[in-house]
């Protein structure tokens, strides 16, 4: 239907999409590899040196090792709290309820509202109510909003695939729902559960507009390459640090891809199992067993 | 093979709320799965962009605002000069020139990744490829167009060395467009994906039918193809139009003090402690958001009446 011709055209476009998308990020990296004399511009100056990834390690720069660590407990946290809460969302949204369609555009709500909005506007409210803002309290509220419809995203499709016979046979079996769930589907959508935490964890990894105002005094990494930015001539360590900050978050993808086939693969499993199984429904049985 | 299909169904159709795949269940088994969510959106959320507007009627304080205390008088101080006027006007232009480059760059990417690439394996990984620099730091992003862009960036460098420019280009960083470029590369994500997703869903059949009666490959595009994309381009469409007009810190970052944002001005009212004043000028860009979305959204309806 595509003559040969538009489809040369077009995968000539996509290539230079991708060049768009990624040559800023290579001419950063190349440029971090500078020797000590190397500046924020070409030509490029001493290839190739670890020079500015060592100086990642001066005392100067304690300031955004400090950063790190507060990113790294703070995205922990609301990875946690995501995966939490888009679990317990997925399994709120298996059936209709009154309100249902409130808090689903509540959700969609938290992906289209840009990040000053919420910012500003939390910060506002922690005046009117006389609390302070700060990294473990207004920063983790945001970064959580940010990363929630992502990780019931994530659940929901999980749901979707999910066969509930299993469910059903345990409780027929006389399983309370209780122990259905910890039992039958817990085990059946964690993986699930866990790729909805690493989404959240690389969002507030990167996250920068809702974090900006309410971060309190602390700074978390990208608050502190902005403050870096902003106050002084940029020095090729940002590059590296931008570099270094780059790999970890495509790590977190490479684990997030294989952690969703792998729970593709669960409940595809579960569900052939659950057609072979409707004479002896081994989960059910363990299930019922747990209950007893 | 299989799996990468399903999963693909999977995230078109999640958008909709359609799982029915739950047991029957009392309404307080609901409230308990759904409450947590919920309360965690109504504060962190909801309240914040009530305050918002709220406190855009307060009276400004030496430290803040006199809750409850009503008046205009923060839209006054807003509109006194013209340079809020000026800076909203300029970001609707922006906002729109970014949304129009997304639009044009995003669909024949969208269009390739769906409809020329056949392998469905091949069509996840290059998927992926245009998706993961949405998982990376935004602001290193910003910061990446700085060794293209500077006065001895990439570019400039480049065009000297072959003997095109005798000095360096200086509207290539700090400028209206560097902004421009660096936005359009950080939301043209946000239109490939649902265009994506929208062409991934055409039914072939329907594709096919027009060809058999004999339809050019011009023609399977306008009136078979484009139309049912439509749904996808809007919501595109709104996500950028949005995300742009909120926009601060790539306008702080990439152009330098020379560019002015709505996001801009309410970050220089915030750290001037002009509470109020910052509340109004984000209440204004709220309006003004909903205004586009609802002219977006009209102008999807006048297509579908055509």
């Amino acid at each position: 239907m595509v003559s040969r011709r538009t489809k040369w055209l077009l995968g000539i476009f996509f290539g230079l999409f991708t060049l768009f998308l990624y040559g800023p990020m290579l001419a950063m990296a190349v440029l971090s590899l500078q020797g000590p004399f190397g500046s924020q511009t070409f030509p490029a100056r001493g290839l190739v040196s670890g020079h500015w990834y060592s100086e990642l390690f001066a005392d100067s720069l304690q300031g955004v090792r400090d950063a790190t660590g507060v990113s790294i407990r703070l995205s922990l946290i609301v990875a946690a709290i995501t995966a939490l809460l888009s679990m317990s969302l997925g399994m709120a949204f298996r059936r209709r309820f009154r309100g249902s369609g409130i808090l689903f555009y509540g959700i969609l709500l938290s992906l289209m509202t840009p990040g000053i909005l919420i910012s500003l506007g939390l910060s506002l409210l922690s005046y009117y109510v006389g609390l302070d803002t700060g990294i473990y309290t207004t920063a983790l509220g945001v970064q959580v909003v940010w990363a929630l419809p992502f990780g019931f995203l994530v659940m929901t499709a999980v749901f979707n695939r999910y066969d509930a016979r299993a469910e059903e046979a345990a409780r027929d079996l006389g399983a309370s729902s209780i122990v259905t769930f910890r039992e039958v589907t817990l085990p059946i959508v964690w993986t699930g559960v866990f790729g909805a935490g690493l989404f959240g964890f690389t969002l507030a990894w990167n996250e920068f507009e809702r974090t900006f105002l309410v971060a309190g005094p602390t700074q978390t990494l990208p608050l502190e390459i902005f403050r870096i930015t902003s106050a002084s001539v940029l020095r090729p360590y940002v590059y590296s640090l931008g570099v270094l900050t780059t790999l970890f978050s495509f790590v977190l993808i490479a684990v997030f891809m294989l952690v969703s086939r792998a729970s593709q693969r669960r409940a595809e499993s579960a569900a052939v199992k659950a057609d072979e199984a409707a004479a002896l429904p081994d989960a059910a049985v363990a299930a019922a067993a747990a209950g007893d | 093979m299989e799996a990468a299909e399903a999963m693909l169904g999977d995230a078109t159709m999640s958008g909709a709320v359609l799982a029915t795949t739950g047991p029957r269940r009392s309404g307080w088994v609901t409230l308990g799965w759904a409450g947590p969510g919920a309360l965690w959106l109504l504060v962190f959320l909801i309240a914040p962009v009530t305050m918002i507007v709220l406190a855009s009627f307060w009276t400004k304080t030496n430290t803040g605002f006199d809750a409850f205390k009503w008046t205009f008088s923060n839209y006054g101080r807003l509109f006194d000069t013209v340079v809020y006027r000026e800076v909203l006007v300029d970001t609707l232009k922006n906002a729109f020139i970014v949304l129009v480059l997304c639009l044009l760059i995003a669909y024949p990417v969208a269009y390739f990744l769906a409809v020329c690439i056949k392998s469905i394996r091949l069509q996840i990984a290059l998927f992926i490829v245009v998706l993961a620099p949405f998982w990376t730091a935004y602001v290193i992003r910003i910061i990446a167009w700085y060794p293209i862009l500077g006065r001895q960036g990439a570019i400039n460098y480049g065009l000297e060395k072959l003997g095109i420019i005798s000095a360096p280009l200086d509207f290539l960083l700090f400028s209206n467009f560097a902004v421009v470029l660096a936005l359009v590369q950080l939301y043209v994500l946000f239109m490939v994906t649902p265009i994506f997703f929208q062409l991934a869903t055409i039914d072939q059949s329907a594709v096919e039918a027009a060809r058999d009666l004999g339809a050019s490959p011009y023609k399977v595009f306008r009136e078979v193809i484009l139309p049912l994309s439509l749904p996808g381009v809007l919501i595109g469409c709104i996500f950028v139009f949005v995300l742009v007009m909120g926009e601060f810190a790539t306008v702080q970052i990439i152009g330098g003090n020379q560019i002015q944002s709505v996001g801009t001005i309410v970050r220089s009212y915030y750290t001037n402690i002009d509470l109020p004043a910052a509340a109004a000028g984000s209440s204004i860009l709220v309006a003004v958001m909903m205004i586009g979305v609802a002219v977006l959204l009209r102008f999807a309806k006048l297509r579908e009446a055509v």
